[in-house]
């Protein structure tokens, strides 16, 4: 396996329970009142039920996630690795030119610097030029976090692409609405392409890194403008 | 495999244009080519700025054909190219077309790219990339509009793919990166084209959030398409996705006429030869 012979975490039973908290809905950086655009999608009409739901979320795993998110922080944790903050401030940067609208950006900004926050209450060293990177972006403070706390490379990438899909996955069963057990079906079913985006990041050339979800970059961008709102992108 | 020699036997076409700054207005003081793209001799309709059409291969671009184009605005100048009608891609027996557009703007340059769609045949494959290079203070305004198929005689995408690259950074820090696959399988996915024919961008520096709420209502006032727009730093960001190439271009040039007051204070004029 890739895994005994690559750099980083050796998943200790400490390293996986520190993964469960970073990626715990309880976590205080508020991911729960984020919904990337679903909200105005669902008063679109676009999304109109459980299927609807799934085949939203399952383009943007499968284009979206892997070729931004995953595949960037790939890099993310490789830098935080080496202790090469250029590199980790240079790969944040991408990250947020990655982030198709001005909401996605806040909340990008937004997540980190909530993240930097706990990450210093638990006695996580941030340098001082680093705190900046981290606070401008959740992908770097996370990749930096499960670096520091031996998570592994693969076991960083399930744990955000679980937290990713129940963040958005339960943003909608409230928005639309619908029921736990249709959430929680979702869930079962992306969960098993999770794989194939991770392999999609892992094996991603650096110039290819990026996505072009356009629907989803109209939603959010009308998301801005909507009238009556819950959640904050 | 084999992709060296399917590329040799496509054209091969580069074009490298460089705008200059001179007193009273800028001119075309470079151009080099290679291979069939071209364009015409640089007028100027509105004094100052240098306007040009780019002339593509003639009759489209099939697979195997690899295209390069360059242009660098040096610093003050302002130039505006666009296209004379919309660049073909045809279907491809299986090698990708390449097209690399490469725009550099020097400090307080001002670049206009313009080109009308480009309109891809079911079974195309296109590698399409686009990289700009802001200097300091420098202006952007520029779209690309993409059409897959011919939505009016009912022609769909569906066999071929395509990959849109854009770069865009300022002073070496990135600003707007974007991938946008296509292919048959994903082209109806409802967060990604929705089965839209037409997908297109219209990008524009020094924006501000009174420009994007102006463009709001022009994107909420369509009935037939969807588009939003939205602040990527100082870059306005407006999307569409819809089935009309015309409807995109009223859009889109409405939008020119508010922001080119604006963001690049020069008064609104529509190239005539968008009128033919």
């Amino acid at each position: 396996m890739a895994i005994a012979t690559e750099p980083g975490g050796s998943d200790t039973r400490l390293a996986q329970l520190r993964l469960m908290q970073l990626i715990s809905p309880s976590l205080p950086v508020g991911s729960f009142t984020y919904s990337q655009g679903l909200e105005w999608a669902v008063e679109a009409g676009w999304v109109k039920d459980a299927d609807d739901l799934q085949a939203w979320l399952g383009h943007l795993l499968r284009e979206a996630l892997a070729a931004t998110d995953l595949a960037l922080l790939v890099r993310l944790y490789d830098a935080a690795l080496a202790g090469d903050d250029k590199a980790l401030n240079d790969w944040a940067q991408l990250t947020l030119a990655c982030r198709e609208s001005a909401e996605l950006r806040l909340e990008e900004a937004n997540r980190g610097r909530a993240l930097v926050g706990v990450l210093e209450k638990l006695d996580l060293p941030v340098s001082a030029g680093l705190r900046p990177v981290l606070a401008a972006c959740q992908c770097a403070g996370f990749a930096y976090a499960c670096a520091h706390w031996e998570i592994s490379k693969p076991a960083m990438l399930t744990g955000y692409a679980w937290s990713w899909l129940e963040n958005t996955c339960l943003a909608g069963v409230k928005i639309i609405p619908l029921g736990q057990s249709d959430g929680q079906r979702i869930l079962a079913a992306l969960a098993a392409e999770v794989d194939e985006a991770i392999n999609t990041a892992l094996s991603l050339p650096d110039d290819d890194i990026g996505a072009g979800s356009t629907a989803l970059a109209i939603a959010s961008s009308r998301h801005h403008y909507q009238y009556t709102r819950l959640f904050r992108s | 495999m084999n992709t060296s020699l399917q590329q040799a036997s496509g054209w091969r076409a580069e074009l490298d244009l460089r705008f200059t700054a001179r007193p009273g207005r800028t001119v075309l003081s470079g151009r080099r080519r290679l291979g069939p793209l071209a364009v015409q001799r640089p007028f100027y309709p509105e004094g100052a700025p240098c306007h040009v059409y780019l002339l593509h291969p003639p009759g489209g671009v099939v697979g195997g054909d690899t295209l390069d184009i360059n242009v660098h605005c040096e610093a003050g100048a302002h130039a505006l190219i666009t296209t004379p009608g919309a660049t073909k891609f045809y279907r491809s027996a299986g090698p990708r077309a390449f097209q690399r557009q490469h725009l550099r703007l020097a400090g307080n340059a001002t670049l206009e790219w313009l080109p009308q769609e480009n309109i891809l045949f079911p079974g195309a494959r296109l590698d399409l990339r686009t990289h700009i290079e802001l200097g300091a203070g420098a202006r952007l305004l520029a779209w690309e509009i993409n059409c897959l198929g011919r939505p009016v005689i009912d022609e769909r995408f569906d066999h071929g793919d395509a990959l849109f690259g854009l770069d865009i950074s300022r002073e070496g820090v990135p600003l707007l990166r974007e991938r946008l696959r296509v292919r048959a399988d994903n082209a109806d996915d409802i967060s990604g084209l929705r089965g839209a024919a037409v997908n297109a961008t219209l990008l524009a520096s020094g924006a501000d959030q009174t420009l994007c709420d102006a463009l709001q209502a022009h994107c909420s006032a369509l009935k037939d398409a969807c588009a939003g727009v939205t602040l990527c730093g100082d870059i306005l960001v407006l999307r569409y996705l819809g089935q009309d190439t015309a409807d995109c271009h009223r859009l889109f040039r409405g939008a020119r006429d508010l922001l080119r007051p604006r963001t690049l204070d020069t008064a609104p004029d529509a190239p005539r030869i968008w009128a033919t």
